[in-house]
C-alpha cells in the first residue's frame, strides 16, 4: 500500500484567496472581519448603561451590527466585471487594499444611515427583551471583540488559537458564568470549536433563543392577525440542536406559524456561507430558500441568525423586504414595545 | 517569494478563476436548472415512499455503517483474501497501487485493436480508463445510456447514478440524429430503442466487457453490481473475457454483510428495487459432460479482477477521513445539497458534491486543485441527515480548508 503523505509532514508555503485573506487580516488586526471600530459596534448599548461585570454576559460579537457593512463590501468588490461575479471577486480584492491597506471609509462610504441604525438597533432590542423576561446582563462594550466564527469556517485555525485567547480574556475579565449569543455562528464557535483550539473555558455558552424559551411563560399572548413561517439557521438546528424552543415560543404568544417543505434539522440553507466567493450562486441559493418559504403562503419570514436574515434579505425585492425579519426584531414589537 | 511559491499561488489563483466562470456558467444554464428540479422532486417523492414501503431500511443503514466500519479497519486483509478467492474461483487478480499502475495492468490484458462493453463506473472516471484504452488503439463503447450520451458529448457526468442528468431529451435527440446519420426524435423511448438497436451487436462482438462493482464480499470473491437497465448483464455475460476494476473500499467481510449493503444502496439510491442485482464470482463454467469443470460455457472464459488503490489507503489511513470511504455512492445527498441542485456536478470533478470534495482530494487532484471546492461547500450538514453512512462531510471540509490553509500537502 502507498505510504500515506499525511505521515511525511511536509509544508509549503501557500497564497490563499485574496477576499480570504482580507477577511482574516481585518479580524486580526481590528477585531472584527470588516475593520470596524469597537466604538461604532458598541453604539447601541450606551443608553442602557449596562454594567461590565455580571453572572449573564450579553454577546453580540458585532455580527448583526456589521451586516449593512457586508453588503458593501461584497459590491464593491464585485462591480469590476460583472460578466464573472465569482473572478472578479477575487481579484477585486487588490484593488480595494490600496496602498494604505484596507481602507473602511472608502469602502462603506455608500452604507446607508438607515441601515447601519436598524442592525444597531437589533442588539438593543435582544437585549431590552431579555431584560423584560427578567435577566441581568452585563457588556463588554468597546472591548467586545468578535468571536473569530470565519477564522474557524475559512480554515485559519493557527490564527484562531491565538485571536480566540484575547476574545476569551475580554469573557473571563466579565466574571461571568454565563454567555448568551445573538449569533448561533457565535455560540457554535465558543462551545464547540475553542476548546478544540486549547482555549479552555467553563462557561455555558446559550443563545439568544434559549433564553428565551426558558421563561417562555412570561411571554405575553398577542394578537397577530398575519401568520409567519420559521427558517431555521443551519448552525442553530444542526450544531446547537434548537428547534421546537423557536416553535414553542410562538405557541407560548399565540402566533399561528406555517411549516416550509424543509425544517428543523433538514432546513435548507441560506446560502449566506459562500457570499463571498461566490456571490452570485450565494445569492440564487437564498432565492431559493426564500420561494421555498413563501410557498407556504406566510406573510412573514423569520429567522434567527444574521448571516440568514442577511442573505435571505439579500434576494427579496428592495420594495419588499418587510417580508422577513429577525426574530429578535418580531418578539420587541410584539412584546416590549 | 519562491518560484516554487510563486507557481502554486498561480495554480490555485488559476483554479479558481476557472471554476467560478464553470459554476456562474452553470446556474444560468436552463437545462441544468430544468433537469434538476425536476430530479430532486422525484428523488424526495420515490425516497419517501419506498423508506414506507420498506421500513427496515435505516435500521439495516444502521448495520451496514458497522460493517464499514470494521472493514476500514481490515482493509490489507480483506484485500489479500478477495483476491485469493478470486484466484480460487478461476479468476485472476491484481492488485493496483495508483492509476498509473491499473491502467497499465487493464492494457496488458486487454492489448490493442479490441472492442471493449463497458457498464458505467465512478473508478473508471476516476482513472480515465476510456480515454487511456482507446489512446492504446481500442474502441470502447459506454454501454449505460446517460454514460453512452456524455460520450458522444465528450462531457462529464453530472450526477453520479444519472450522469447526464443535465442534458434534456431535445438535445439527446440532436446528439443522436448527428452520431447515427438519422433523423432521431426528442422522444424519450424513440431515443431509448435506437441505444438499444445499435449496442445489441456491439455486446456480441465485443472482445471485451468491463464494469465495476457496487459491493464485493472478500470471503467468497462475489462481485455484486446493481442496475437497472440490463446493460451490465450482457457486458458481463456476452464478450469472452470479463474485466472488473474495483476500488478497495467495495470490500466487506462476507457474502451476508454483501448483501445488506447491496439492499440499503440501491434504498437511498431511490429504488424500491432495482431491476437486476448482477453477482459475479468467476469465468462461466459447466460439469454438464462427464463431471468435468470447463470454462468458458455460455459467459467469458477469462474473468480478471483489478482492485485499485489510488489514494484510498491514505484516505481510511487518516482518522479525519476514514469515514468517507464508508460512502455508498448512492447519491442521495447530492438531491439534498442547495450548492448541487443549483449547480449539479459543476460543484465537483470526478466525483461530485460535498463528499465527492473529500473523495477528488484524495484521489483525483489532491489538496490544491480541490481547493475551489472545498469553499463551495456551504457545510450546512444537510447532506449528514439524508446520508445513510451518516458521513460528516462538513466537518472534513472544515478539516481540508484547515491543512489547505496551514500549507499542508495532499497529493
Ligand atoms: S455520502 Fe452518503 S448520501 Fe452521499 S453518496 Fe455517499 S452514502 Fe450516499
Amino acid at each position: 500500500m502507498a505510504t500515506s503523505p499525511i505521515d511525511m509532514p511536509q509544508k509549503v508555503e501557500r497564497k490563499m484567496p485574496p477576499v480570504l485573506e482580507l477577511i482574516r487580516g481585518n479580524i486580526i488586526k481590528h477585531g472584527n472581519p470588516l475593520a470596524l471600530k469597537g466604538s461604532e459596534i458598541s453604539a447601541w448599548a450606551k443608553e442602557l448603561n449596562l454594567p461590565k461585570t455580571g453572572n449573564l454576559l450579553f454577546y453580540t460579537g458585532g455580527e448583526y451590527q456589521l451586516l449593512p457593512f457586508i453588503d458593501s463590501l461584497v459590491k464593491t468588490m464585485t462591480v469590476m466585471d460583472s460578466n464573472s461575479k465569482g473572478f472578479s471577486m477575487l481579484m477585486g480584492v487588490r484593488n480595494i487594499l490600496g496602498k494604505t491597506g484596507f481602507a473602511p471609509e472608502k469602502i462603506y462610504a455608500s452604507v446607508l444611515a438607515q441601515d447601519k441604525e436598524r442592525f444597531n438597533e437589533v442588539s438593543l432590542k435582544a437585549a431590552r427583551i431579555l431584560q423584560s423576561l427578567g435577566y441581568d446582563l452585563c457588556y463588554s462594550g468597546e472591548d467586545e471583540l468578535y468571536s473569530g466564527a470565519l477564522l474557524y469556517e475559512l480554515g485559519y485555525w493557527e490564527d484562531l488559537a491565538s485571536y480566540g485567547q484575547k476574545v476569551m480574556e475580554v469573557f473571563k475579565s466579565s466574571k461571568a458564568k454565563t454567555i448568551v449569543c445573538l449569533s448561533p455562528h457565535a455560540a457554535e464557535v465558543i462551545k464547540f470549536a475553542y476548546p478544540k483550539m486549547g482555549i479552555n473555558h467553563d462557561l455555558e455558552v446559550k443563545t439568544f433563543v434559549e433564553l428565551v424559551w426558558e421563561q417562555r411563560d412570561k411571554l405575553p399572548k398577542v394578537n397577530f392577525n398575519k401568520s409567519v413561517v420559521i427558517h431555521d439557521s443551519c448552525r442553530l438546528a444542526r450544531e446547537m440542536g434548537v428547534t421546537e424552543e423557536l416553535r414553542d415560543i410562538l405557541n407560548s404568544m399565540n402566533v399561528e406559524f406555517k411549516e416550509p417543505l424543509r425544517k428543523g434539522t433538514w432546513t435548507t440553507c441560506c446560502g449566506g456561507p459562500n457570499k463571498f466567493m461566490f456571490p452570485e450562486l450565494s445569492q440564487t441559493i437564498a432565492g431559493g430558500r426564500v420561494s421555498e418559504l413563501q410557498s407556504t403562503g406566510a406573510d412573514l419570514i423569520l429567522t434567527s441568525c444574521p448571516y440568514c436574515l442577511s442573505a435571505l434579505e439579500g434576494a427579496i425585492d428592495k420594495n419588499n423586504r418587510d417580508i422577513i425579519a429577525d426574530f429578535i426584531e418580531f418578539l420587541y414589537k410584539e412584546i416590549v414595545e | 517569494m519562491s518560484v516554487q511559491k510563486e507557481n502554486r499561488s498561480k495554480t490555485m489563483q488559476k483554479e479558481f478563476s476557472e471554476y467560478s466562470k464553470e459554476v456562474d456558467r452553470a446556474q444560468h444554464d436552463e437545462n441544468i436548472r430544468k433537469a434538476i428540479s425536476r430530479a430532486v422532486k422525484a428523488y424526495r417523492e420515490t425516497t419517501e415512499k419506498t423508506m414506507k414501503s420498506y421500513p427496515h431500511t435505516p435500521e439495516m443503514a444502521a448495520e451496514v455503517r458497522e460493517i464499514k466500519r470494521q472493514s476500514v479497519e481490515q482493509r490489507e486483509e480483506l484485500v489479500a483474501q478477495a483476491m485469493e478467492a478470486v484466484e480460487n474461483n478461476k479468476g485472476k487478480a491484481f492488485f493496483a497501487k495508483d492509476k498509473h499502475e491499473a491502467l497499465v495492468i487493464a492494457s496488458e490484458i486487454i492489448g490493442t485493436g479490441k472492442t471493449i462493453v463497458k457498464g458505467k463506473s465512478m473508478l473508471g472516471e476516476e482513472i480515465h480508463i476510456r480515454e487511456y484504452l482507446e489512446e492504446k488503439g481500442n474502441t470502447v463503447w459506454e454501454t449505460d445510456l446517460g454514460e453512452f450520451i456524455l460520450q458522444l458529448k465528450k462531457d462529464r457526468p453530472m450526477h453520479i447514478l444519472s450522469p447526464a442528468i443535465h442534458v434534456p431529451r431535445e438535445k439527446v435527440a440532436e446528439i443522436f440524429t448527428d452520431f447515427f446519420e438519422k433523423e432521431i426524435e426528442p422522444d424519450i423511448a424513440k431515443e431509448v430503442a435506437v441505444v438499444r438497436e445499435f449496442m445489441r451487436e456491439k455486446y456480441f462482438t465485443a472482445d471485451v466487457g468491463m464494469s465495476s462493482a457496487n459491493v464485493v464480499a472478500a470471503d467468497t470473491g462475489a462481485f455484486v453490481i446493481i442496475e437497472n437497465e440490463g446493460n451490465v448483464r450482457l457486458c458481463t455475460a456476452a464478450p469472452p473475457i470479463h474485466i472488473i476494476i474495483v476500488g478497495t473500499e467495495k470490500l466487506v467481510p462476507t457474502f451476508q454483510d454483501a448483501m445488506k449493503v447491496t439492499e440499503v444502496t440501491w434504498r437511498y439510491a431511490q429504488y424500491p428495487v432495482p431491476a437486476y442485482v448482477n453477482i459475479i464470482t468467476g469465468p462461466s463454467k459447466t460439469g454438464d459432460i462427464e463431471k468435468v469443470t470447463t470454462y468458458g460455457a455460455h459467459g467469458p472464459k477469462e474473468f480478471y479482477v483489478i482492485f485499485v488503490d489510488n489514494g484510498r489507503s491514505d484516505m481510511e489511513a487518516d482518522d479525519d477521513f476514514k469515514q468517507a470511504s464508508h460512502c455508498l455512492r448512492c447519491g442521495g445527498c447530492m438531491y439534498e445539497c442547495p450548492v448541487f441542485q443549483i449547480t449539479a456536478g459543476t460543484f465537483g470533478e470526478t466525483y461530485l458534491g460535498g463528499i465527492g470534495t473529500i473523495w477528488n482530494v484524495f484521489t483525483s487532484g489532491g489538496l490544491e486543485a480541490t481547493s475551489p471546492q472545498l469553499y463551495t461547500c456551504l457545510r450546512c450538514g444537510r447532506c449528514v441527515e439524508r446520508c445513510p453512512m451518516q458521513i460528516d462531510v462538513p466537518n472534513m471540509i472544515l478539516e481540508l480548508r484547515k491543512r489547505l490553509a496551514a500549507g499542508e500537502v495532499i497529493e
